[in-house]
């Protein structure tokens, strides 16, 4: 019998470098765990999807690029009649009436935070992350110098997670710490 | 002696902070706040440069951006920067510039005999000689021109500073610091929208800081630095000193360079060198200003002839007298204010010289100071060696005198600074009365205020600028107490010059464009040979190109020729800019992303413990995937894949096939989908099963190619080529969202979810087995070939297990969630080490799958059809599928088309190459002849000989046929026999053994 | 240039990627050959108003129409093309 599998993060020290600020300007974790899943609406059943989420996480499924949340689960609008859920901890979203696929080792978490993470991310992501135009709540598609990246705001921080493709997380973590490090950037797997 | 020319008092310099620094190896003292043309005035050097193409002696003409001659290496060593201007480099502690293009020194310039030979070098020269004989072109006329020719050297060393890139938001962009765009970003910044105010210099203030003005009792200079520390203290400006714009792009996008270390010796850490932005605003201000104009007389380009503007701003902000006696020398009014300053640094000056016939204010700043005043007359030349020491002035009856001086103070009037107004195509409009372009149609959103909209005025430049930072806020949604314009002192003078364009007596060369050294005798060439439009006139002479694009010269240029050729400004032409406005470095604009950082590095799940492995990576697009695993003693790749090969076809072998794209479709209509992509059928598959399938383009040809599975009734799992995977999910989206909207079906990509590892061999089942958990049955009955199944590997992970193979043996392909990919491949190896397990790379994939004939990237190469890749049959006929009726077309059923076969050498010890031609045996090595073409080869450890695949006219029915494969390009003419494309179990029994 | 995605709001054109001409049509499957020749191949080029397919291929993956003047890349409107394609079909139908 074969030994139990371990499982790992995308994130290895000698691809996604380490750095420890005392004061730091802005800090980059990552969540590892989350369980994420991609749902989509099937044609005309767009209200028994809504329902059912609503009855069984009290979310009221978003049609705005926001992103809803009760408890552990939320729902992140992730295009039209889609949406990315998340939960802290193993929750199975499989018998929801929808398409729905696991994207819990499809991607990769980061988190950004600190009164410097705005800065450090306009040199990454080319959207408005100024607190007029982007706040807590507020979720969007896009990329990060061509790395297609799904995020949205936590808290006023500011604390942004970022979804990645897990293959482009390395890259991602190493272009960040790269442009936090003028900024005081606390980087720890 | 120390800063010779430093006047006793006054500037905007730090006397408290003295800044030593080196020009051509000498050392020099500065001070904090100096630029290195400011410093260099102050220390009295006139000679800082060689012309272009006559290796004329040149000084400082400007004090800014626009600065044609003062161009200087600076740095040393992998920093070293050619053609910085001296006029826009910040002094710091410790800088060495040097003079570039003269050799061996400045003052003994050897290639100054270009001079001599100059009217060998006039206008078109090098459309003129150099011509012929052709075959000196490589060997004697390009090493020549190259050595002569060029502005600087660039660094010979990698580059070793950063360089980043942003973007910035905004609602009010305003572009310049001077007092409109301070105005501006100050009635638009109290309104509490956002604002950027940008500005090239690292002190905004613009002309406030170069002019003297009384504002509201205080100086001008400290009325700026009063405005700038309001802006400063409002929490939505931003403030951008050392930026400037560079574009103006479609929908309120503007590039703007940040300079953000170049004013220190070597970055601080961490901090980029520059940043390159880009910068999105909802409304722009334009209050770049104006760019004085020379006035072309013979030996115009003297070091010592500086326009008149240049000479105030070194006297008042920098406290550094240009010269000590001076001739002024304008056609406006404007000038008066430099009579004015040179007067109040104690500079003697020796005449003023208007060009005009009376006109007052000049004049009168002439007497007041007691100079020569002569009006109504121009200068003929200036002489001097190496620099002026005096001008000749002519008059209407021929008639001519000297006056010894070391500076001439030039201003042939203004020339508002629009050039980002042309950025979008909107062309500019020449005004008469002012003798300048003005905006014409301006880029969306963007208000021309001040000298840039011709409104030259300080009291208008308030006014302009007010008004528009607050119309500006306004139409975002803001609205503020706007900014009054303060109690000005005195009111400035018109600006505006027209003429001379000529000099009506010819005595030495009369510069028009100092940067290219184009004269008014090269734009007089131009219109005789008919090169009479401007942008003729700019191809022809080379006039406008270059560094500086012209700002000083392209409308003395312009006008010259309309003179010249009796038609108005209007009708010779526009002038035209395209961004960037001033040089951008490459470097700025790749940002953080070069060398490895370049493009995204995606890491399959084993990649961690292939590196463990030793294995030496190959990069596939974005993907760094393992080619080979090297073990003790191997260094050939070829021999180490051939170990794998085999060691896969006896025995078995595991690789990481996580980079193919997969895609999970689901929903009620999802075969449907996949029946009009696919040209074969997919609602036919059963479920649990997996099938090959070949997409089109809707012209016919093959797009892509991988297996779907069927992993359920209304659920599918589609790979894809790793190259081709986001196409593939766009085609799928266009699919549902625009040809068949009412489709209800949804694809996600799942590529990264699952690690998919390929285990290959006659043991593979072995393998397998002994990774399955208890219950799951993976035996030949159970799961046969193209069959699929979910189960739990290794105590409970979910897993998916496919009866896949691309080696053409027995084989499997199992995947499991991605964060288990690392312990996977590990366990795999461990299980399969009783059966001789080893890993293989993409090396050894790439020659099993040309011995088993599959078609890849070479074969889909966007111009084979499904008939061509051997699979006609394939193709349904009761459906319709994306590029059916194109690829039934006369041409793509032709019989006669090329067709995939396989080739082996008839010398069986002869190598193969991709890209050889097939050629009938005994015919002609022509383009007539060529019945097809290789795309793949490669040794095949199966066959013991090169084998190749390739596409032959009529290939499926010449098996056995002896051909040709030509290869002009590498001499290589061997003659290949036609044989079946799949060199190994043809048969297919491994495949379901 | 920025393109205002229906969905996302207003990106810059780096998110998305160009496909050609939306104002032709797939001919049906029972079309003659020189109908679908023409929709591969003919296509209008205009200078002025072009309606052309975009997909937001860095954002949410929607199919765009840009309606677009090809002399000043000024964009007049945006819609998804899925909704686009939709009226196209119920139109075809009534």
């Amino acid at each position: 019998m074969p030994e139990p599998l371990l499982a790992r993060s995308a994130l290895r020290a000698h691809v996604a470098p380490e750095i420890a600020a005392p004061a730091p300007g802005v800090v980059l974790r990552e969540r590892t765990d989350l369980t994420l899943a991609s749902v989509a609406a099937f044609k005309g059943r767009e209200a028994e999807l809504a329902d059912a989420v609503r009855s069984a996480y009290g979310i009221e499924l978003p049609t705005t690029p926001t992103r809803v949340a009760a408890g552990e689960v939320a729902f992140v609008w992730a295009g039209p009649g889609k949406w990315l859920a998340t939960a802290t901890g193993p929750v199975d979203f499989s018998t929801l009436p929808a398409a729905v696929a696991d994207q819990s080792d499809g991607r990769s978490v980061l988190s950004v935070s600190g009164e410097r993470a705005r800065e450090t991310l306009a040199t990454l992501i080319a959207i408005d992350l100024h607190p007029r135009a982007f706040t807590s709540g507020d979720a969007a598609l896009t990329h990060a110098a061509s790395i297609s990246v799904h995020l949205w705001q936590t808290d006023d921080a500011p604390t942004y997670e970022i979804a990645v493709f897990r293959s482009y997380a390395a890259t991602l973590w190493r272009w960040l710490v790269h442009a936090g490090q003028s900024r005081g950037i606390d980087a720890k797997l | 002696m120390s800063q010779s020319h430093r006047l006793p008092q006054g500037g905007l310099i730090d006397r408290a902070k003295p800044v030593s620094f080196a020009f051509d190896g000498k050392r020099l003292d500065g001070y904090a706040g100096d630029t290195l043309a400011s410093a260099l005035v102050a220390n009295g050097v006139k000679l800082v440069a060689r012309s272009f193409k006559y290796h004329r002696p040149r000084g400082i003409l400007t004090a800014g951006f626009e600065e044609p001659n003062a161009l200087v290496e600076l740095r040393s060593g992998a920093r070293r920067e050619p053609n910085v201007r001296a006029t826009t480099a910040e002094l710091f502690e410790g800088l060495e510039a040097r003079s570039q293009n003269r050799w061996p020194s400045l003052a003994f310039d050897l290639m100054a005999v270009n001079q001599l030979a100059s009217p060998a070098f006039v206008a078109g020269f090098y459309y003129k000689t150099f011509m012929w004989p052709a075959a000196l072109w490589e060997k004697l006329y390009e090493p020549l021109i190259r050595r002569a020719a060029g502005l600087g050297r660039a660094a010979d060393a990698a580059d070793p500073d950063s360089y980043e890139k942003a973007t910035a938001y905004c609602d009010v962009l305003v572009i310049g610091a001077g007092p409109a765009g301070l105005a501006a970003a100050l009635a638009a910044g109290r309104s509490g929208a956002r604002v950027i105010l940008a500005d090239d210099d690292f002190l905004m203030g613009g002309r406030l800081n170069a002019q003297r003005f009384e504002i509201d009792g205080n100086s001008s200079s400290s009325f700026a630095s009063s405005i700038v520390a309001e802006l400063r203290s409002l929490p939505e400006v931003t403030l951008l000193p050392r930026t400037t714009i560079t574009g103006v792009h479609d929908g309120g996008v503007y590039g703007a360079l940040e300079r953000v270390s170049d004013h220190l010796a070597t970055p601080a850490p961490h901090q980029p060198r520059q940043r390159f932005w880009r910068i999105v605003a909802k409304r722009a201000v334009l209050a770049t200003g104006a760019i004085e104009r020379p006035i072309p007389f013979g030996n115009n380009d003297l070091p010592g002839v500086m326009l008149a503007g240049a000479v105030s701003a070194y006297l008042n902000r920098f406290g550094a007298a240009p010269g000590k006696r001076a001739v002024v020398y304008a056609n406006n009014d404007d000038a008066a204010k430099t009579v004015g300053d040179l007067v109040a640094a104690g500079c003697e000056v020796a005449a003023v010289i208007d060009a005009r016939g009376d006109a007052p204010a000049l004049h009168e700043a002439a007497r007041a100071c007691g100079a020569t005043l002569v009006f109504g007359r121009t200068v003929a030349r200036a002489y001097g060696f190496q620099e002026v020491s005096g001008v000749e002035v002519s008059g209407p009856k021929g008639d001519s005198f000297n006056v010894p001086c070391d500076l001439v103070a030039v201003s042939g009037g203004w020339s508002p600074a629009i050039q980002l107004t042309n950025h979008l195509n909107g062309r500019p409009k020449w005004d008469e009365r002012l003798a300048a372009f003005l905006p014409g149609v301006t880029p969306p959103g963007m208000i021309v205020v001040g000298s840039a909209n011709g409104e030259y005025g300080l009291r208008d430049a308030f006014v302009t600028g007010a008004r528009a930072g607050a119309e500006a806020a306004d139409s975002c949604g803001f609205s503020g107490p706007g900014f009054q314009t303060p109690r000005l002192l005195p009111e400035p003078e018109e600006a505006y010059g027209d003429g001379p364009w000529r000099p009506t007596i010819k005595r030495g060369k009369a510069f028009v464009d100092f940067q290219n050294d184009v004269t008014v005798a090269d734009v007089e060439l131009s219109a005789r040979e008919g090169f009479r439009s401007v942008e003729h006139l700019k191809r022809y002479t080379t006039l406008g190109m270059a560094t500086d694009q012209g700002k000083t010269s392209n409308v003395i240029g312009l006008a010259l020729m309309a003179e010249i050729t009796g038609k108005s400004i209007p009708d010779t032409g526009v002038t035209m800019n395209r961004p960037p406005y001033t040089p951008v470095a490459i470097g700025a604009l790749g940002g953080a992303h070069r060398h490895k950082e370049f493009k995204p590095t995606r890491l399959p799940p084993s990649h961690f413990w292939a590196e463990e492995q030793g294995a030496v990576f190959v990069e596939t697009g974005q993907w760094m995937r393992a080619a080979y695993f090297p073990r003790t003693g191997e260094t050939d790749w070829l021999q180490i894949a051939t170990r794998e090969i085999n060691t896969v076809r006896s025995k078995v072998g595991v690789y990481d096939a996580s980079t193919l794209g997969k895609i999970d479709i689901q929903g009620p209509d999802a075969a449907t989908l996949l029946d009009k992509v696919y040209v074969n059928a997919f609602a036919s598959l059963g479920v649990g099963k997996a099938r090959y399938g070949l997409m089109l383009r809707e012209d016919g040809m093959a797009m892509d190619d991988g297996t779907t599975t069927r992993l359920g009734e209304n659920h599918y799992y589609m790979t894809t080529t790793t190259a081709n995977a986001a196409g593939v999910m766009r085609h799928l989206e266009f699919c549902k969202q625009w040809l068949w909207p009412e489709l209800d079906v949804h694809m996600t990509s799942v590529t990264d979810q699952w690690a998919q590892y390929a285990i290959a061999g006659p043991r593979s089942r072995d393998v397998v087995a002994a990774l399955v958990d208890d219950g799951f049955d993976v035996s030949n009955e159970a799961l046969p070939y193209m069959g699929a199944t979910e189960l739990t590997v290794c105590g409970g992970v979910k897993a998916r297990l496919f009866r896949l193979s691309f080696s053409g043996e027995l084989a499997y392909e199992l995947a499991v969630p991605a964060r288990y990919g690392d312990a996977m491949i590990r366990a795999i190896v461990k299980a399969g080490e009783p059966f001789g397990i080893c890993p293989y790379g993409a090396e050894a994939l790439a020659i099993m799958r040309i011995e088993k004939g599959h078609a890849a990237g070479p074969e889909l190469n966007g111009m084979t059809t499904g008939a061509d890749l051997g699979m006609g049959r394939m193709m349904s006929k009761k459906k319709d599928f994306i590029g059916r009726a194109m690829a039934g077309r006369e041409g793509l059923a032709d019989s006669a088309r090329p067709v995939l076969v396989g080739f082996r050498p008839v010398d069986r010890s002869a190598r193969l190459r991709s890209g050889a031609h097939f050629l009938p045996k005994g015919a002609g090595n022509e383009a007539a002849n060529d019945e097809g073409y290789m795309t793949s080869t490669a040794y095949s450890p199966s066959n013991g000989h090169w084998i190749g695949l390739g596409f032959l006219s009529r290939g499926s029915e010449r098996m056995g046929e002896i051909v040709r494969a030509y290869d002009p390009v590498r001499a290589g003419d061997i003659e290949v026999e036609v044989v079946s494309p799949v060199f190994v179990d043809p048969e297919g029994a491994r495949l379901r053994a | 240039m920025r393109i205002a995605c229906p969905h996302c709001g207003l990106r810059g054109v780096d998110e998305f990627a160009y496909f050609g001409d939306a104002s032709v049509t797939r001919p049906a499957a029972d079309a003659a050959e020189t109908a679908f020749a023409d929709y591969v191949y003919l296509r209008d080029n205009p200078a002025g108003a072009h309606r052309e397919l975009w997909s937001h291929a860095l954002g949410c993956q929607s199919w765009l129409v840009v309606t677009r003047d090809t002399r000043s890349h000024a964009i007049e409107t945006v819609e998804a093309a899925r909704d686009v394609a939709l009226a196209r079909t119920s139109e075809a139908q009534s």
